[in-house]
């Protein structure tokens, strides 16, 4: 009731307002149902929770995206900030304005607001399907309808289809159906098949499939209008070279060939660094010359192979790339018959001993002995104790910047955005790293995903019986990773599944004696391990990644136990050098400590800061050079609780322990932690003035830089603030155009004036000159 | 405006591999140019880089609101005279926080007007900020425009008391201090301000080897919903346990004195108010006991000391009596005169009593005899002692 109190005190006041008071009505009216759209949010207060799930852009985890209200209607950008908490004003519809044309104003945003409130969640789906193809969407909808979408998928692709017409089936099949099947909210913005659309501008019959049926969801939002057309528009100018459907299919054959190169370039424990200096062209035009005639074997080009090492067990796979393609069984038989004492005695390194060690539980050791003992009969493994993995989604490619562009800045822009993709790399180790260090990462995760469909274990492939080697392993470990990165954890989590807790027998490489004759120990890498630990974390189940923490301690505790009594790694009881047993106890503990990292970091996660701090300090033992650092992150923990006297003690211990050390960095170190604690003292002043001092030491230093922008803010410097962080990007865009610094410059912005959006588009410009599809665009809160 | 919470520190998901996997040391790589890590140790998810508020938070009682307000000229006039206020409407009055009342000469294009207020936040419920600005065009027109942002202020604690009397005088005082907001929340200072009568003593450490340690160990801070019992033990300041009439009925024990601290040291602070109890009656008569040996021997005489205090209002003549009981066996005369005694004034009593059974024995019998209005009080199981046997005890 106070609350109604409270408005109709201020309606009255309103009377004397100069400006019309249905105006005020209205904006006051408008104010409210932000409000309560705040309310909602309300239980939610931690700072730390939302800044966590800030990060997880995807929405794939509900009870982590609460808080989140980065969450606005589209072409709305003056009044969604109230629901950003940065209360932001509509000054400008009132000032120096006829009020009639400011109410029309306003009566059309609260128009749109409300629209967009009840289509918000469908919104993202919505672009990004746009932002794709409209082929595929007019598709979707006429599964909506009818619920099978063959016969028009006859129609529509296989214009250009060549051989793999049964191929091309199944993968459509999957791309369609969780869009279909899947509420659009839950689901992660999977562009619905970036292919088609690619495929679409080859076929050059773009106009044919204007979607009529997609009319009404135009009116949703009005932005869609504009978006509806650029795909169609922008096709014809599309730079990249964008090989036809029949090209992307057709690769199967030819990813096939240049796949098969990983095959066995990876056996052993160095990769092949394969370097070809005409890589980069020939790969565009090996593409070209596939589309014409389907012919991969042909143009095959021939890669220098460089092994890093002796021991790397290339021959036979070097051998394999020189070879037309082959299918994947056909590569085992070759490897079944390379089967001699060399070979065995050359890939049964020291080195892949050391790091492939795992101990399995007992169920698989059994397994694995008896498929050791009776080499050429064949083993009968229950179905569920194998490994069966396959890629769960099509394409996740996309490149949300661009959409965004498309969005704000025009076509015209937006042609300008030039990334690398999964089709201008080659298709290779070496292009997948290409996309990787260009922080392309939803490209490489597609490249991985068909390096993997070229082993067998692509789409609608899970659950069929697979063979593994270390390469698809190590891919898998790629994509996954990745998609970790991207914050995509529920599509990880998905294609996790199917490996179980990475100890199924034919996982092991004793599983395949004829493969890797002599070898023992996991294919699974050990990072691999880590993710596949730390990942339950990220979905709200920080429990479950505790345990397989704890199982994974255990097992690395147990190798260094079996390595100080004169055992190998895997308890057996093989010769091991002095040198080699130090350096195996050297990796293990380094990766013992690893595992403590992660659970600090998921004790931290789950707040449980007591143990998290416990966690933190036996790191310390395990990586003593790191412990000033660690020092400070246990100081920030008790400055984040607000235990200010324990973090300052913390930070006085950083300060003994860097004493002895000289050097930059522990002085950048001791000043960061000082320029903390005043601000834990809410002393913004002082703080301000160590990360100054900082940036006089080191005035690259971007945290420092940020920092202070920061403190400006607090000390009521809005101006000098924001010309601190846009020098800073303006200074080095590669370095700094980071989210968090790029967050908060937007904030910054939207407080600065209603106007916000002009500044936000030319950061979005720049972040499309430097940035790499895998950006997370939400930092622009560009709606 | 934005409400300016204390900022936030960014965390970054780790990801790592290892030299021999497929990335090699990209991904390591990849962490260590992220300026978001920290430097020479990626693998820490806790940031150095701090972030602003990203919503308006929660805001609870005896925090310090606080907001920048911004007054941005997004028209290409200059305008003259600008009056920023902001006020701050509760359900009980109306604040004005605004540091400056002065008005701006002139804002030019692309100016801003900043200010940043401060504001304790002293009461529950809906709270609206009312800005308004006023300006002067270049036509000479008078503007004004106002804006409202309405928020809630919530509860952070829920407190609990329980009070114990003691036998003696003395009043403990257990507290739980419940965090019910949702996030974790650091305990500053805990205190027990008592009021003019009485001393108080905390008992929330423990002393081991010279220092004390918090009953509350290492754990520094409150979880969501986790709750704390603070124990006090309060006894009444000399001037005021002679007067045994005063603490009598409700009295006012004190109030508890909350500092808390948030993220990044957000500081809330909070007091109870007035905690009261029920002194507990002791009728007319009051008799407690001054000293009693806690073991005696079987069959010898020992002292004990009593005081018997008037509570009531008027004058008492006493007569003391004494009766054996099964066990208790008093010496010297019952029935002895005590004389007059004044309201709230009180007499001490040395007593001499022996025990013919072994083990723990209750003091009992004794009766006191208002003679002016014929009254008798009856005091039984005043106290406690353990008789032994003397060889044992030797």
């Amino acid at each position: 009731s106070s609350a109604k109190d409270a408005k109709s005190t201020s309606d009255e006041d309103d009377s004397r307002a100069v400006v019309q008071q249905k105006t005020q009505e209205e904006i006051l009216f408008h104010e409210e149902t932000i409000d309560l759209g705040g309310d909602e949010f309300e239980s939610e207060g931690n700072e730390t929770v939302s800044e966590d799930s800030n990060n997880f852009v995807d929405k794939l985890n509900e009870q982590m995206m609460e808080s989140v209200i980065i969450s606005d209607s589209p072409n709305n950008s003056e009044d969604d900030t109230g629901e950003l908490g940065c209360l932001q004003e509509i000054v400008d519809q009132m000032e120096a304005k006829d009020n009639l044309k400011s109410q029309t104003e306003v009566d059309k945003e609260e128009f749109l607001s409300n629209e967009s409130e009840t289509e918000h969640e469908e919104t993202p789906k919505d672009i990004s399907e746009i932002g794709t193809d409209d082929q595929a969407s007019l598709k979707e909808e006429s599964i909506q309808e009818a619920g099978k979408e063959e016969p028009k998928l006859g129609n529509n692709v296989p214009v250009e289809t060549k051989p793999n017409n049964t191929d091309e089936g199944t993968p459509e099949d999957q791309i369609l159906s969780p869009s279909t099947t899947k509420p659009s909210s839950e689901a992660e913005p999977i562009p619905v098949c970036t292919i088609f659309s690619q495929a679409n501008s080859a076929g050059s019959q773009p106009q044919l499939f204007l979607p009529d049926g997609f009319e009404p969801q135009m009116v949703k939002s009005p932005s869609f209008s504009s978006i509806i057309e650029t795909p169609v528009k922008s096709n014809p100018q599309v730079v990249q070279p964008s090989p036809s459907l029949s090209k992307f299919f057709g690769d199967t054959v030819n990813t096939n060939t240049l796949a098969s190169d990983f095959f066995d370039s990876f056996t052993t424990s160095n990769f092949i660094s394969v370097s070809n200096p005409n890589a980069s062209s020939s790969v565009p035009e090996q593409m070209s010359s596939l589309s014409n005639g389907g012919d991969g074997s042909s143009s095959n080009p021939t890669f220098p192979v460089q092994n890093g090492r002796p021991e790397a067990g290339g021959p036979p796979s070097s051998l394999e790339i020189t070879q037309s393609p082959k299918p994947f069984s056909q590569i085992q038989a070759v490897f079944a018959g390379s089967d001699d004492p060399f070979a065995t005695a050359l890939n049964m390194s020291e080195l892949d001993r050391r790091n492939d060690a795992w101990i399995p539980s007992e169920e698989t050791r059994n397994v694995l002995i008896s498929v050791a003992t009776q080499q050429y009969s064949a083993v009968f493994i229950d179905k569920e104790n194998l490994t069966m993995p396959g890629l769960k989604f099509d394409n996740i490619q996309g490149d949300a910047v661009k959409d965004l562009m498309l969005r704000f800045l025009g076509e015209q822009a937006a042609v300008k955005r030039q990334v690398l993709n999964a089709n201008s790399v080659e298709q290779s180790f070496v292009g997948l790293k290409q996309l990787i260090s260009s922080k392309n990462w939803r490209a490489a995760v597609d490249l991985c995903g068909r390096l993997l469909t070229a082993h067998g274990q692509g789409y609608k492939k899970s659950g069929l019986p697979a063979s593994h080697t270390t390469d698809s392993l190590q891919l898998w470990f790629v994509r996954l990773a990745l998609l970790v990165k991207l914050n995509l954890f529920q599509s990880a989590e998905m294609e996790f599944e199917p490996f179980g807790n990475l100890d199924q027998p034919d996982l092991y490489y004793e599983y395949y004696p004829n493969v890797y004759p002599g070898r023992k120990g996991s294919m699974v890498p050990f990072s691999m391990r880590i993710l596949h630990a730390e990942l339950p974390q990220y979905l709200g189940n920080p429990q479950e990644s505790l345990d397989r923490l704890h199982s994974m301690k255990i097992i690395c505790a147990k190798i260094l136990e079996n390595l100080e009594q004169g055992l190998a790694e895997d308890g057996s009881m093989t010769n091991i050098t002095q040198e080699n047993r130090q350096a195996s106890v050297q990796l293990w503990r380094s990766r013992l400590g690893r595992v403590m990292y992660s659970m600090a970091n998921c004790l931290l996660m789950m707040k449980d800061y007591v143990l998290a701090v416990d966690a933190y300090h036996s790191v310390i033992k395990y990586y003593p050079q790191q412990e000033p650092q660690l020092l400070s992150g246990i100081g920030r923990i008790f400055l984040q609780i607000g235990d200010i006297k324990t973090a300052e003690k913390y930070f006085q211990d950083v300060e003994k322990v860097t004493h002895k050390l000289d050097g930059l960095q522990s002085q950048i170190m001791v000043l960061m932690n000082r320029a903390f604690l005043h601000l834990g003292q809410n002393n913004f002043a002082e703080a301000h003035r160590f990360f100054t001092e900082i940036l006089r030491i080191d005035s690259s230093n971007a945290v420092a830089n940020n920092n202070a922008a920061v403190c400006l803010l607090y000390l009521g410097k809005l101006k000098d603030s924001l010309r601190q962080l846009e020098g800073m990007v303006q200074q080095d865009p590669q370095h700094y155009l980071h989210e968090s610094v790029l967050f908060n410059l937007t904030t910054m912005y939207e407080l600065e004036s209603s106007r916000s959006m002009q500044k936000k588009q030319a950061l979005l410009e720049a972040v499309a000159i430097k940035e790499g599809d895998s950006f997370n665009t939400q930092c622009l809160k560009l709606g | 405006v934005m409400r300016l919470t204390k900022p936030t520190l960014f965390t970054n998901i780790p990801v790592t591999c290892e030299e021999r996997d497929l990335p090699g040391n990209l991904f390591n790589q990849l962490m260590k140019d992220d300026p978001s890590t920290v430097k020479g140790a990626e693998t820490l998810m806790l940031g150095e880089m701090l972030t602003l508020p990203q919503n308006f938070g929660n805001i609870f009682l005896g925090e310090t609101f606080s907001s920048y307000i911004s007054v941005h000229n997004d028209s290409n006039q200059v305008v003259k005279d600008i009056l920023v206020k902001a006020d701050l409407q509760t359900s009980s009055q109306r604040l004005n926080l605004s540091a400056s009342s002065a008005a701006v000469a002139e804002l030019k294009p692309d100016c801003c007007i900043d200010d940043v207020i401060h504001h304790e936040v002293k009461e529950i419920g809906t709270h609206i900020l009312v800005c308004a600005v006023s300006y002067t065009t270049q036509t000479g027109e008078k503007m004004y425009f106002r804006k409202f942002f309405k928020f809630q202020v919530l509860k952070p604690l829920d407190v609990k008391t329980k009070f114990y009397n003691a036998e003696t005088d003395e009043v403990f005082l257990e507290a739980q201090i419940q965090n019910i907001t949702t996030s974790p929340m650091f305990m500053e200072k805990v205190s027990l301000e008592p009021s003019m009568m009485y001393n108080v003593a905390e008992l929330n450490t423990v002393d081991t080897a010279g220092e004390s340690e918090s009953t509350f160990g290492a754990r520094t801070y409150l979880q969501p919903m986790d709750t704390r019992q603070y124990l006090y033990c309060l006894k009444p300041k000399q001037e005021f346990a002679e007067k045994a009439g005063v603490i009598k009925g409700v009295t006012v024990i004190g109030k508890l004195d909350i500092v808390w601290k948030t993220n990044l040291g957000e500081r809330g602070r909070l007091q109870t108010s007035q905690l009261q109890r029920m002194a507990p009656g002791y009728g007319d008569v009051r008799l407690s006991l001054e000293t009693i040996p806690d073991t005696v021997n079987l069959e010898e005489p020992f002292d004990i000391t009593c005081k018997i205090t008037n509570c009531s209002e008027r004058t008492m003549d006493l007569v003391l009596e004494m009766c054996n009981t099964n066990s208790i066996h008093w010496c010297g005369v019952s029935g002895r005169q005590l004389g007059k005694l004044h309201p709230s004034s009180s007499l001490h009593l040395a007593l001499t009593l022996l025990s013919s059974v072994q083990g723990l024995q209750s003091v009992s019998g004794l009766r006191l005899t208002d003679t002016f209005l014929k009254r008798t009080y009856e005091y039984d199981d005043i106290a406690q002692v353990c008789v032994v046997s003397s060889e044992i005890k030797q």
